[in-house]
């Protein structure tokens, strides 16, 4: 019951017991707000990560394609969300073309 | 606050046990989120599913649930609606419990008419089983059972359930689960059998030979494979050929529907009407 209220001035957060690490998020997102890390412990190697909450633009898209009840997005009301911008076009289009995992490069940053 | 899902749940059955990125989990939280819209009270809500990895849906969700036998989830659901006309009755099977082994339970519930809703699961193969041909199955893919190629010809299950006289008939796919969300509601107001056939993907037994062997290549060939009836209807034939039309195809409010028949039926043996003749129905033959 707990995950579905929104932690303080957060407008995307993950369950990270439920998530399987099948990529549709981070393929969903068009800002390039989610990445899969690497978690040795989780079964296919890698878990979902929150890597940049500022560029959110509160679509929908990650918690409406998540099969497995793992992501949720606040509501409009609650968080002022931001506009998509070309920064977080490429942004997903790195993470998306590195595998579905954040690039070096933006990881200095 | 995100929408809770968890309202509707058997947390303690959490995660699910689906492989990952599996279609049928973006179904389950469209119907649980077209439940929610329509207000529908958990107690007033029977899903019935049966054997495959469809079967499972009834384990997760806390309204009343009936894990059936492979391929009777229309006949037993067919006994729940009529014991309990007032209450909502869904029955959810995969394409091989409801064109294969139960493809004669689903005609006959088309056929009849009865206030079910019926979401058949298409992912294209037998998933639990790890890759024989279904009914369902496009030709030319790889199968455990033909190993060469599939030979056989696929069932389209909205035209078989339009011949069959369902008085409801959706295709809808994962790709788009808030379109899935709002046939699922249509689906569910509709008084008489409504069949909604969710495309979904399984690429772990369909795409592993079949160069989709992650979630997004397959949910990519669905959608190459969609596309919407508006848009079908444009079409020339050669062009319609290797797709399948999305949205409502079929939508009767006039038809029969079967319990309200069959109140007839007990009035008569309550000595409250005389016997059914001919003259009851505008359709007789």
């Amino acid at each position: 019951m707990a995950a579905v209220v929104a932690p303080e001035n957060t407008p995307v957060w993950v369950d990270t017991a439920r998530c399987k690490a099948c990529d549709i998020c981070v393929d969903a997102c068009p800002a390039g707000v989610l990445s899969m890390q690497q978690e040795p412990t989780s079964t296919l190697g890698a878990m979902i990560s929150v890597i940049a909450p500022e560029a959110c633009i509160g679509c929908n898209e990650c918690e409406l394609s998540c099969p497995d009840f793992a992501i949720y997005v606040a509501e409009k009301k609650e968080f002022k969300f931001a506009k998509l911008t070309d920064v977080s076009k490429a942004r997903q289009e790195a993470i998306v073309n590195n595998g579905y995992r954040l690039p070096t490069e933006y990881k200095e940053n | 606050m995100a929408f809770n899902y968890d309202k509707y749940l058997r947390l303690e059955k959490m995660p699910t046990l689906w492989c990952w990125g599996c279609g049928d989990g973006v179904i389950l939280k469209s119907f649980i989120r077209a439940v929610d819209k329509l207000g529908i009270k958990q107690d007033d809500m029977c899903v019935v599913s049966g054997i495959g990895c469809s079967g499972r849906f009834s384990s997760y969700v806390d309204f009343n649930t009936v894990h059936t036998t492979h391929g009777r989830t229309v006949a037993y659901a067919t006994g729940i609606k009529l014991a309990n006309p007032d209450k909502y009755v869904v029955c959810v099977a995969g394409d091989g419990d409801a064109l294969a082994i139960g493809g004669n339970h689903t005609i006959h519930g088309c056929r009849r008419n009865i206030d079910i809703t019926m979401i058949i699961i298409n992912n294209f193969i037998y998933g639990l089983t790890n890759s024989q041909t279904s009914p369902t199955t496009p030709k030319g893919m790889w199968t455990v059972s033909q190993k060469a190629g599939n030979i056989d010809p696929t069932f389209d299950t909205c035209e078989l359930a339009i011949a069959s006289g369902a008085s409801f008939v959706a295709r809808e796919s994962v790709t788009s689960p808030k379109k899935l969300e709002k046939v699922l509601v249509q689906a569910m107001q509709h008084k008489g059998f409504a069949l909604v056939e969710a495309l979904s993907n399984c690429h772990i037994n369909l795409g592993r030979k079949n160069k989709m062997n992650s979630a997004m290549a397959n949910l990519d060939w669905i959608d190459s494979i969609t596309v919407s009836k508006k848009k079908y209807d444009t079409l020339s034939p050669e062009e319609q050929l290797n797709l399948l039309p999305t949205g409502i195809l079929k939508q009767d409010t006039e038809a029969d529907e079967y319990c309200d028949m069959y109140a007839e039926i007990r009035k008569v043996h309550q000595g409250e009407r005389a016997k059914i003749t001919q003259d009851d129905f505008e359709k007789k033959i």
